[in-house]
């Protein structure tokens, strides 16, 4: 299979220096690095890649059954470092991404030698003493709104309801212009990502980790980056002055000095 | 090929139906459904006036069939005047010749 | 969109006083007025999403007074979990990247618990070195139009769902006409020792249920049966009396396999079964047996016929010639049926070959008038002589295609032969 069709991976940056794959989150894909890549591209080689089902990705390669894990997402991270044939990569993983890092990290240790985690959360829902930011029920509103919100989704992309036969060129320009996935498929990753529960898998990183979290995450509340950092030994942890749940976008100065200071000490 | 058309008359003994064009699958339950209207009494003779009949096929002949029964069954007979050369052919190797009457024209399947 | 704002005052009422002091009313209708009490919701944010001016109509959507949300609350604030979530994953880092985004279906919460559903557009504005300042937001009412659209996607999954069980059904469908299809002919012919044998099925139903039927099948140690014959009719009728019409065949075969007595008791049946149904339905019937003779070599072929073209010899020596069994009645018209035997050897190069009658009713001209024929049929069947009944097959199946649209009806082609050199016995040595 052409991995590098299949994730739409892109290679950017200084094709000597040391790899740096950057993992989209749950929502948009490879687009959101806009801003990260020009700090790297000097001195590393940059990775990029849509995982099955989302961006340019190509969808005829998604399967419910593969990607209702995060194994599934960690097996397309390793399949892509495995076609490209890396060698102790950093690993940058927004979101849902940095567990699905931590995840390729244990499964394929030769290829990936460090793991950067943007605003990470292993547990969206709070369990037994653990704060996750969200209830069991607001999970279960999150997953039922994302089911109407097939109409949010496509609102923006409203040809996608009418299946769009007659102007094929007006979905493919909102596509382009919108971080728009198959609804289904979406849905997926979804649930995939806010049931999922990575404490344990934490507990298995054995790479120099950089945690990056956000002082006003929705997503990520204050005390789940304290809650990585902590289970991940010898892991460093950087909180950033930033709202959102995307500081590569919304601070992405401080977010790329967090991340170049880290990178070069590595080397 | 001319649609099928069926006129009746008829004779001392008994209804004389004229089959012209093709008795085919298209259109042989239009004699078939013709042949159930006509009423018979017992000793008459039912007569099919072929000469204009330009093809008939499978379901042609099964008209044929349906036609004799629906005679027998109200105690008359039936014969098949002046059956085209393909036709006669046809109704040689299935046998048919046997269980049909066959005159040369319908003049002579009334006199007989 | 509606109101647009470079419309001329009306030249022709240019002096009228009472016009210009409604215009001049209107004028004062201020932009801070229009701003509080226009039609929709307006918003604007810090960039981390702290409000920091909301219009008095989306104030009043939310039930929430002026000083509880400026400075203390955030957009995300306003919003469902849901909206929340997806406001986190899609609609902030597109405002980011793009600068702006519109038309973006969310829910707002009420203080009473309720929600309403909008649709929010945004612009980041940016200051003089170009750095993103604040965010601007209009948030339109959009309970009508999700009530609309949610019809749509409620019709949209029903058509979905109908269209897969459509599929679903088509598809079931397909696989019982196929199966039907299936019994209506062997698989494959069995091997028949000495012999060889071949045959062809062109379906003409695009349902692809015919109404021709053969088959081959061992009576006992030594001897094989065969028949190939043409239900009259099209379609699932057709080949309801087709599937009858076998397996009475081959049950009454391995009862008395006599080509008479196998005929008339399916005679019989199809009188017994269609007489009086007011569908009567016939079929015309080759049947035969095969008896090799283990020494010569040569087949003894007995078979009866009703109603069916003669079958056709097709000798090793370059001849072939019809075989005749005239007279041999429609199986199934009268209860007492006659059937027409025939008897013949084939010898090593000689082939038999039944058919129906699409090949000879197959049209060779515009019109019904010109049809293939028996004539044709033996002149070509003459050509192919001594060859292998694989060869023969080959030969008229092509021929078929060459009918084209010629060729309306079922037709079935089975040739049995006896191989010029002894067919390889299990008893052979393999080459060493």
């Amino acid at each position: 299979m052409d991995i590098v069709r299949r994730n739409n991976v892109t290679v950017t940056g200084n094709p000597h220096g040391p790899s740096v794959v950057l993992a989209h989150g749950f929502g948009c894909d490879q687009n959101m690095w806009r801003l990260t890549v020009p700090a790297l591209a000097e001195d590393y080689r940059v990775v990029m890649f849509d995982y099955v089902g989302s961006g340019r990705s190509d969808a005829s390669a998604f399967s419910e059954d593969r990607y209702s894990s995060l194994d599934g997402y960690a097996r397309d991270a390793v399949e892509v470092c495995d076609a490209l044939d890396l060698r102790d990569a950093v690993f940058v993983g927004h979101s849902v991404s940095a567990m699905i890092g931590a995840l390729a990290a244990d499964a394929a240790p030769e290829r990936i030698g460090a793991l950067v985690m943007v605003a990470p959360s292993p547990r969206y829902v709070d369990d037994d003493g653990y704060r996750g930011g969200f209830g069991a029920d607001d999970i279960d509103e999150l997953l039922a709104s994302l089911e109407s919100n097939y109409l949010g989704w496509s609102a923006a992309m409203a040809p996608a309801i009418m299946g769009n036969a007659e102007r094929p060129e007006l979905g493919e320009e909102l596509k382009n212009s919108f971080c728009a996935t198959d609804p289904d498929m979406a849905r997926v990753f979804a649930r995939t990502t806010f049931l999922s529960d990575s404490r344990e898998d934490l507990k298995r990183v054995r790479v120099p980790t950089l945690v990056l979290e956000c002082t006003q995450d929705v997503i990520a509340p204050q005390g789940v980056g304290a809650f990585v950092h902590e289970a991940i030994p010898g892991s460093v942890l950087i909180t950033l002055e930033a709202s959102g749940h995307c500081p590569h976008l919304s601070a992405p100065a401080a977010t790329n000095q967090a991340l170049v200071e880290f990178l070069a000490g590595l080397r | 090929m001319s649609p099928l058309k069926i006129t009746a008359r008829d004779a001392m003994t008994g209804p004389v139906l004229e089959v012209i064009g093709a008795l085919d699958y298209a259109n042989a339950t239009e004699l078939r459904e013709q042949v159930t209207t006509l009423a018979f009494r017992p000793g008459q003779r039912l007569v099919l006036d072929l000469a204009g009949m330009e093809f008939c096929d499978s379901s042609g002949i099964t008209a044929l069939i349906a036609a004799r029964n629906h005679a027998y069954s109200a105690e008359a007979d039936i014969a098949l005047a002046a059956v085209p050369a393909h036709t006669l052919r046809v109704l040689r190797m299935i046998g048919l010749d046997q269980i049909l009457p066959l005159y040369p024209d319908s003049e002579t399947a009334v006199r007989s | 969109m509606m109101c647009r704002a470079d419309q001329q005052p009306d030249p022709h009422r240019a002096g009228d006083e009472t016009s210009d002091a409604v215009f001049a009313a209107l004028l004062e209708d201020s932009a801070e007025e229009l701003y509080e009490s226009a039609p929709c919701g307006y918003l604007s944010t810090l960039m981390d999403g702290t409000i920091a001016k909301i219009n008095g109509t989306l104030l009043g959507w939310l039930g929430l007074e002026r000083e509880a949300v400026v400075g203390r609350m955030r957009f995300t604030d306003l919003l469902t979990v849901g909206g929340k979530l997806y406001h986190e994953t899609h609609f902030a880092p597109l405002l980011r990247m793009q600068g702006e985004i519109s038309g973006i279906a969310l829910e707002i919460k009420q203080t009473g618990g309720g929600r309403i559903p909008v649709l929010v557009s945004s612009v980041v504005k940016h200051g003089s070195t170009g750095e993103p300042l604040l965010i601007r937001a209009t948030v339109f009412d959009a309970r009508d139009r999700r009530s609309y659209e949610e019809e749509l996607l409620r019709r949209r999954k029903a058509a979905e769902e109908a269209r897969k069980q459509a599929e679903a059904d088509r598809a079931r469908l397909q696989n019982a006409l196929a199966v039907l299809q299936q019994s209506l002919l062997p698989d494959i012919l069995p091997s028949i020792p000495g012999m060889e044998a071949a045959a062809h099925y062109h379906a003409a139903s695009p349902d692809r249920l015919g109404g021709d039927f053969y088959d081959v099948f061992p009576l006992d140690g030594n001897r094989f049966a065969f028949f190939l014959g043409d239900v009259c009719g099209k379609g699932p009728q057709a080949a309801a009396l087709t599937s009858l019409t076998r397996y009475t065949l081959r049950a009454a075969a391995l009862h008395d396999p006599d080509p008479v007595c196998a005929l008339s008791t399916l005679n019989s049946v199809l009188h017994e079964r269609y007489t009086g149904s007011g569908d009567p339905r016939y079929c015309t019937a080759v049947f035969g047996t095969l008896e090799p003779d283990p020494a010569t070599g040569q087949v003894t072929v007995h078979l009866a016929a009703g109603g069916h073209p003669p079958a056709l010899v097709l000798r090793a020596d370059g001849t072939a010639d019809y075989l005749p069994t005239p007279g041999g009645l429609f199986v199934g018209i009268l209860p007492d049926a006659h059937f027409a035997t025939a008897t013949t050897t084939l010898d090593a190069g000689d082939t038999l070959l039944l058919y129906t009658d699409g090949l000879t009713e197959a049209r060779t001209g515009e019109d019904r008038t010109a049809l293939f024929g028996e004539d044709s049929l033996l002149a070509f069947a003459a050509h192919q002589a001594g060859r292998s009944p694989q060869a023969v097959i080959h030969a008229l199946t092509g021929l078929l295609n060459g009918f084209g649209d010629g060729l309306d009806d079922d037709t079935a082609l089975l040739a049995l032969g006896v191989p010029v050199r002894p067919a390889t016995s299990p008893a052979t040595r393999n080459p060493e």
